[in-house]
C-alpha cells in the first residue's frame, strides 16, 4: 500500500507541476497583453513619436507619461518629492512615475522584473551589471540606444566623444549599447586621497614621504616617538578599509596597474593579468613588513566600515585613504594630502582610480517603452551641466546658491538634518548623471582640491572600465574568477598577515597557473583589442 | 504507547467484512479527508505548483526567455561545482560544523528542558525559561558584533588570558577556532528556544508516572531517566530526523558575517558559497544545481534516519 | 530501616535540588551577560561603543538612538502591519496546521503515509523564487498582506511536530472510546484533542507568530507600496545605511553611520518587546497535569 500511494503522489505532483506550469505561463502571456493594452490607453501614444524635438525644451507638446523602476536609498525621501523631478517635469512636459525599490531586495526585485516580463519604460539608477545588460539586451528587453544616443542625446554624444573611454566601456561585442552610465569627469571623485597626520610629522620633525622606503621611516617613527605625546604607545601609524583596499592602494608604487576593473596592467597593447608576479611578490612583502611591525592596523582585515570612520575621526591615526574629509572635519587641519610614493623600481602611480564611466548600467530603456526618442531626451539633460546642477542642487535660492558660477548649498538648507538625501537622488549613489568640477563644490572643497592637486601628475592617463563580454565568454570569466579571485584574496591576507610564508610564493604562482590565469588573460586581451579598435 | 498501537491495530481490521476493506476504511473516515482537503491543496499549489522551477538547475537560465525558453545545460552547473577549486573544503566543512552541531548543540536544549523540569520552585524555573529564550531574538549582526567586542585583541576575554598569563588570540582571524566559536555562539542564542518544545513534551508526560517511580524509591535521576526522558522521546527522534534533514544547509548570514579570508580555511561553507557565487551575481541555475545537490544528500540521509528509526523506536515520520 | 533511607534520599534530593539550582544559575549569568551589553550599548554614546569602551554600562549616556526611532512615523505603522499580518497570519496558521496534523496523526487513516511522503518532500524541493512569484502574482496577492500569509501558510516543520504531539501525548484509546460514543472526528478534533493540546498549541503560537513578526523577505519581494511594508522592513531599511556604500559627500553620512551602530541595538530591544511580553503569557500553558486533569473531567 506504502508503495501505491507513493506512485500516487508522483503522479500528483507531476500532474500539478504540469498544469501549474501551463498556467503561469499562461499568466505570462497575459501580463504582456495587459501592459500593451495599457499603452493603446495612453492618449498621445502615436503623436507623441513624431513630436519629440531635437533641442529646446518641452520635449514634447502633448504631455506623456513614463513609469521608471528605480532604487530608493536609506537617506532618500519619495521621488515624486523631489525637486528636480518636479520641475523637470513641468519643464520637460514629461511626467516620470517612479516604482521605488528600497536599497534592500533592489537586486532580487530588478530580477523579478525581467523574469516575470512586467516591464517598466526604463530602469533609473538600476546598476545593471555588465552581463545582465547583455542578456537582457540580446533578448530583446532593453533596447539599443546608439543612434538614440547619437541624435537626441547632444550632452552625452559629446562626452562620449571626448572620453573615447565611455564607449569603450557601453558598447557590447555585438557593437551595441544597452544601459547609460554614470559619468564622473572630476578627477578628484575618481579615486581616495591620502590623508597624512601633518601636526604628527611637524612634531616628529619629519619631511612628507616621496618613497616607500621613507614611508617606512615614517610610519616607524609614528609607531615610537609618541606623536600624539600621552606617554602611552598608542598610535595607529596607517590604516584603511577593510580587506585588500590596501593592496589596491600601494600597487601603484610597485608597477601595478588596475586597469580593466581587475588586477591588469596594458604596456603598449599587451594585456598583463599581475597577480603572482615578481612584482605583486614585493608588493606583498612589503606590506607583509608593515603588518608584522605594526605599523599596519592590526584590525585591518576585521574592522566595519564605521570603526574605519571612527578611526578617520580620532586623529590618533598617521595615514589613511578617503575620497573627501568629510569624515574628520572637526579635525582637518590636521591632516594633509599627499602624493603616491615612489616604489623599489621609482613607479609612482595613483593605482586606485575609477574610470569615467564610473556607475555602469545606471539608466536603460526597456522594449515596451513607445517614446524612447523622449526618454533619451529626458535623460540626456542630465549629462550637461544645467541638468547636473538642478539634479544635485535643487532650485536656486531654496537650496543653492551661485558664487564665481558655481553652486554650493545654502548655509540653512545645510543646517538640516538629513534634508540632501530627501532632496537630491544623487545621494545613495549611482544616479545618471554627469559629475563634473561644475557641480562638486559639495564633495570637492578646497582641501579635498589640494589634496587632489597632489595625486594628479600621478593618475594614470587614461583608465578603462571592466569590458563587456558577450554571454558566453561572461559566463566563462565568472566561473574562472570566481575560483581564481577567492584563491587571491585569502592567500594575498595570508601572505600579508605573516600566517603564509613567503616560501610558499611558488605553490601560489602554480595553482594560479592552474586555475588557468593564462586563459583569463587571453579573454582579458581579446576584450581589450576589441575595444581598442 | 505500545499497547495503545497494537489495540488499534486489532481493532480495526475486525470490524469490517472481507473483501471491501479498503474502501469502507476510506468511507467511514470521509471527515478526516475533509480536515486534509484544504492543506493538502495549498501543499499542491504553493509548494508543487512552482516546483517546475527545478529544472533551471539543468538549465542555463536567462530571466528574459523565461524558465521554460532557457537553454538545457544538462547537468554543467553539477560538474561546475564538483570541479571547483574549493569543492572538497566546501563540502568537508560543512558536514564538520553539522556534525559538531548534532553531537554538541542537538542535545543542550534537552537537557535545558530537563533542568527547567527539575526546579521546584516555579517562580525561578519562570525566570530561567524567560531569559533563555530571549538572545533568539538578537539579530546575527548583533551577535556577531558582541562576539567581536569580546574576543577582540583588547576584549575581555584576551584580558583574562593575559591576567592569567597568557598570550592574546585574534580568536576570530583563526582558522582554528572559526568552529567553535561558531557552534557555542549557536548553542549560547538558541538553547532557550529550542527547548521550549522539550518543555511543552515534558508538561504532556502523565504526572502518575512520577508519583509510581517515587514510590519504587527511583532517585530523581533515575526518574528523569526512566519517566522524564521516555516521554518526549518520540519528540526528541522526530527533531532528530527533522534537522539530519537539514545536514547540509548552514544559516549563511552569520558565517559569512563571522567570515574573512583569514579562517575561510574552516569558514568556506556550500550555503556562503552559494550565495557569494551565485546568488550575488544572479547566476539562477548554478544556485539552482548546488541547491539540488543538498536536497538530495539531504533526502538520502533523512529516508536512511527515518528507516532506522522505523525499525528501533517506533516513532518515524511514515 | 525505611526512615532511614528516607533521610538519606531527603539529603540526596537536597544535593540535586543544590546542583540544579547552581547550574540554572550559571546558565543565567552567561546568558545575561550579552544581554545587559545590548541595553548598555543601546544607551551609549557610538564611538564608545565602536572603539569597545562598553562592556558591561552604558558609557556616555546617550538616547539618541532611541529618539532617532521614535521621530520615524514608519515606524508606527510598520509595528501596526507586523501586529495586523502577525495575528491574522497565525490564526490561520494554526487552522492549517491542525487540519493537516490532526487527520495524519491518525493510525487508522488510510494513505497516511503517502500524505506525509508528499508533504515531507516539499521540506527538500522548492521551484524558487521566480515560480513563486510568478504564482502569487497570478493570484493577485501581490501588493497586499495575503502574500506574506497564504503562501507560508503551513510550516511543514511545525506541522510534523504537532502531528508527533498528537500521536503520543493523546492516548489512542481515549480517541477510540470517544467513537465508540458515535462521536464525529470533527467534534473529537473539537472537544477532546484541542483541550488536550494546549501546550503544543501554545509552542505553535510562539513559532509561528514569531517568525511572522521577524520575517522580511516576502514583504521585500511582494510588497511595492511602502504603507503595507511591516516593521522589520523598515528597520533593516534604517539599518542598512550602516552597512552599504555611499557615494562621499553625502551631508552627515558619517553621522548617520555612526548612529546606525547603536540604533541596532535599540532596534533590537523596540522590535522583540512584543514578543517578550508574549511569551508569559504563552508559558503559562506549560503546565504539568493539564492532561490528567481534562480527562478525568
Amino acid at each position: 500500500m506504502r508503495k501505491h500511494w507513493g506512485k500516487k503522489a508522483m503522479t500528483m505532483m507531476i500532474v500539478s507541476g504540469l498544469i501549474l506550469g501551463g498556467c503561469s505561463g499562461n499568466g505570462n502571456g497575459n501580463g504582456n497583453s495587459n501592459s500593451g493594452s495599457e499603452k493603446e490607453n495612453t492618449p498621445s501614444a502615436a503623436a507623441g513619436e513624431s513630436a519629440v524635438k531635437t533641442d529646446g525644451f518641452p520635449i514634447v507638446d502633448e504631455p506623456l507619461k513614463l513609469k521608471m523602476f528605480t532604487r530608493i536609498a536609506p537617506a532618500n525621501g519619495p521621488f515624486k518629492e523631489m525637486p528636480v523631478f518636479q520641475d523637470y517635469e513641468k519643464m520637460s512636459n514629461i511626467q516620470v512615475e517612479f516604482i521605488e525599490s528600497p536599497t534592500d531586495g533592489f537586486p532580487e526585485k530588478k530580477n523579478l522584473l525581467f523574469a516575470s516580463n512586467e516591464l517598466p519604460d526604463a530602469l533609473y539608477r538600476s546598476a545593471l551589471s555588465p552581463l545582465e545588460t547583455v542578456r537582457y539586451g540580446s533578448a530583446g528587453q532593453l533596447i539599443p540606444l546608439e543612434d538614440l544616443i547619437d541624435q537626441y542625446a547632444p550632452n552625452l554624444k559629446a562626452l562620449m566623444e571626448e572620453y573615447p573611454e565611455i564607449r569603450a566601456g557601453i558598447t557590447s561585442p555585438e557593437g551595441h549599447i544597452y544601459s547609460i552610465p554614470g559619468i564622473v569627469t572630476l578627477g578628484s571623485a575618481r579615486t581616495d586621497k591620502r590623508w597624512i597626520n601633518k601636526s604628527w610629522l611637524e612634531k616628529l620633525n619629519l619631511e612628507v614621504p616621496e618613497t616607500t622606503d621613507e614611508l617606512y621611516d615614517v610610519l616607524l617613527a609614528f609607531r615610537d616617538g609618541d606623536p600624539n605625546g600621552n606617554g602611552q604607545p598608542d598610535e595607529l601609524p596607517m590604516t584603511a578599509r577593510k580587506g585588500l583596499q590596501i593592496v589596491n592602494f600601494m600597487a601603484g608604487s610597485f608597477g601595478l596597474d588596475l586597469q580593466l576593473g581587475y588586477n591588469i596592467n596594458i604596456n603598449d597593447g599587451k594585456v598583463e593579468i599581475w597577480s603572482g608576479s615578481e612584482r605583486h611578490k614585493e608588493l606583498l612583502m612589503y606590506l607583509n613588513k608593515l603588518y608584522s611591525e605594526k605599523l599596519l592596523d592590526q584590525e585591518l582585515f576585521s574592522h566595519t566600515e564605521a570603526q574605519y570612520l571612527a578611526k578617520q575621526g580620532t586623529g590618533n591615526t598617521g595615514l589613511f585613504y578617503d575620497q573627501t574629509n568629510n569624515n574628520f572635519l572637526p579635525i582637518m587641519d590636521q591632516y594633509v594630502g599627499i602624493a603616491p610614493q615612489a616604489g623599489p623600481h621609482d613607479d609612482r602611480l595613483q593605482s586606485n582610480v575609477a574610470p569615467v564611466p564610473r556607475d555602469f548600467g545606471a539608466f536603460a530603456i526597456t522594449s515596451v517603452n513607445e517614446h524612447p526618442e523622449a526618454t533619451m531626451r529626458w535623460i540626456d539633460y542630465f549629462y550637461g551641466d544645467e541638468g547636473s546642477t538642478l539634479l544635485r542642487f535643487g532650485r536656486e535660492g531654496e537650496h543653492y546658491e551661485m558664487k564665481d558660477g558655481i553652486p554650493y548649498y545654502t548655509e540653512e538648507f545645510l543646517a538640516i538634518e538629513g534634508a540632501q538625501g530627501k532632496m537630491t537622488p544623487y545621494a545613495g549613489g549611482g544616479a545618471p548623471h554627469i559629475i563634473n568640477d561644475k557641480v562638486a563644490s559639495f564633495i570637492n572643497p578646497p582641501q579635498v582640491q589640494e589634496a587632489y592637486e597632489q595625486l594628479e601628475p600621478y593618475m594614470p592617463e587614461i583608465r578603462y572600465a571592466a569590458p563587456m563580454f558577450d554571454e558566453a565568454t561572461a559566463q566563462q570569466v565568472n566561473v574562472l574568477r570566481n575560483d581564481i579571485d577567492k584563491y587571491f584574496e585569502e592567500q594575498s591576507t595570508k601572505f600579508i598577515v605573516g600566517a603564509l610564508s613567503f616560501d610558499k610564493w611558488d605553490e601560489f604562482q602554480a595553482t594560479l597557473k592552474k586555475m588557468n590565469l593564462e586563459e583569463l588573460q587571453k579573454i582579458y586581451q581579446e576584450a581589450y583589442d576589441k575595444m581598442a579598435k | 504507547m505500545k499497547s495503545a498501537q497494537t489495540s488499534a491495530a486489532s481493532l480495526t481490521p475486525s470490524q469490517p467484512k472481507r473483501g471491501s476493506g479498503l474502501p469502507r476504511k476510506i468511507a467511514k473516515r470521509y471527515d478526516l479527508y475533509l480536515m486534509l482537503l484544504l492543506p493538502i491543496a495549498w501543499y499542491l499549489i504553493f509548494h508543487y505548483g512552482p516546483l517546475y522551477g527545478l529544472q533551471i538547475a539543468f538549465k542555463n537560465f536567462n530571466p528574459a526567455k523565461g524558465i521554460f525558453g532557457s537553454p538545457w545545460e544538462g547537468f554543467g552547473h553539477f560538474e561546475r561545482f564538483f570541479d571547483s577549486y574549493y569543492f572538497w573544503r566546501l563540502l568537508w566543512n560543512t558536514i564538520s560544523i553539522n556534525l559538531f552541531s548534532l553531537l554538541i548543540a542537538f542535545p543542550i536544549p534537552i537537557l535545558l528542558a530537563l533542568l527547567v523540569n527539575e526546579i521546584r520552585s516555579k517562580h525561578f524555573s519562570k525566570w530561567l525559561q524567560n531569559i533563555t529564550y530571549i538572545p533568539h531574538f538578537i539579530s546575527v549582526v548583533v551577535i556577531v558584533g558582541i562576539l567581536n567586542a569580546m574576543l577582540s585583541p583588547t576584549g575581555p576575554i584576551n584580558m583574562l588570558i593575559e591576567a592569567l598569563g597568557g598570550t592574546p588570540t585574534r580568536f576570530l582571524e583563526e582558522a582554528g577556532w572559526f568552529k567553535t566559536i561558531f557552534i557555542g555562539s549557536n548553542i549560547w542564542q538558541n538553547m532557550g528556544w529550542q527547548s521550549i518544545i522539550y518543555i511543552a513534551a515534558l508538561s504532556g508526560v502523565n504526572p502518575q508516572l512520577y508519583e509510581a517511580a517515587k514510590m519504587d524509591g527511583a532517585s530523581r535521576l533515575r526518574r528523569i531517566w526512566h519517566v522524564s526522558l521516555p516521554g518526549i522521546a518520540p519528540v526528541i527522534v522526530i527533531l532528530l530526523i527533522l534537522d539530519i534533514g537539514h545536514f547540509m544547509n548552514v544559516g549563511f548570514e552569520k558565517i559569512l558575517l563571522m567570515q574573512n579570508n583569514l579562517n575561510l580555511e574552516s569558514s568556506d561553507v556550500i550555503s556562503t558559497f552559494v550565495y557569494t557565487t551565485g546568488v550575488l551575481k544572479g547566476e539562477y541555475s548554478y544556485t539552482a544545481a548546488i541547491g539540488l545537490f543538498n536536497s538530495v544528500i539531504n533526502l538520502i540521509l533523512l529516508l536512511m534516519v527515518n528507516r532506522f528509526a522505523r525499525k528501533t523506536s517506533e516513532t518515524s515520520l511514515w | 530501616m525505611s526512615k532511614q533511607q528516607t533521610l538519606k534520599s531527603k539529603s540526596d534530593e537536597r544535593v540535586f535540588d543544590a546542583i540544579v539550582y547552581a547550574i540554572a544559575a550559571v546558565i543565567m549569568i552567561i546568558v545575561l551577560y550579552p544581554l545587559v551589553y545590548v541595553v548598555s550599548a543601546s544607551f551609549s554614546d557610538p564611538s564608545k561603543v565602536l572603539s569597545g569602551d562598553v562592556w558591561l554600562l552604558p558609557k556616555g549616556i546617550s538616547l539618541d538612538a532611541y529618539t532617532s526611532i521614535m521621530d520615524n512615523d514608519k515606524i508606527w505603522r510598520g509595528y501596526l502591519n507586523s501586529i495586523i499580518y502577525t495575528v491574522v497570519g497565525t490564526v490561520i496558521n494554526i487552522l492549517m496546521t491542525l487540519l493537516a496534523a490532526y487527520p495524519l496523526s491518525r493510525p487508522d487513516l488510510p494513505g497516511r503515509n503517502g500524505f506525509m511522503v508528499l508533504i515531507t518532500l516539499t521540506m527538500f524541493f522548492g521551484g524558487g523564487l521566480i515560480p513563486t512569484y510568478l504564482l502569487v502574482k497570478d493570484l493577485g496577492m501581490v501588493n497586499t498582506m495575503w502574500a506574506l500569509i497564504i503562501p507560508g501558510a503551513i510550516a511543514t516543520y511545525n506541522l510534523i511536530v504537532m502531528r508527533t504531539y498528537f500521536q503520543t501525548s493523546i492516548p489512542w484509546e481515549l480517541q477510540e472510546a470517544a467513537h465508540m460514543d458515535g462521536c464525529s472526528n470533527w467534534r473529537l478534533l473539537l472537544s477532546i484533542i484541542l483541550p488536550l493540546s494546549k501546550p503544543i498549541i501554545a509552542v505553535m503560537v510562539l513559532f509561528y507568530a514569531v517568525g511572522h513578526w521577524n520575517s522580511f523577505f516576502p514583504a521585500l519581494i511582494y510588497l511595492q507600496n511602502e504603507e503595507l511594508h511591516p516593521l522589520q522592513l523598515v528597520l533593516r531599511e534604517i539599518l542598512m545605511i550602516s552597512q552599504s556604500a555611499f557615494e562621499g559627500g553625502s551631508i552627515g553620512l558619517e553621522k548617520q553611520i555612526l548612529l546606525a551602530e547603536t540604533i541596532k541595538f535599540a532596534v533590537i530591544i523596540i522590535s522583540s518587546l512584543p514578543v517578550l511580553i508574549m511569551y508569559p503569557f504563552v508559558q503559562k500553558h506549560f503546565v504539568k497535569g493539564v492532561m490528567i486533569g481534562s480527562i478525568k473531567g
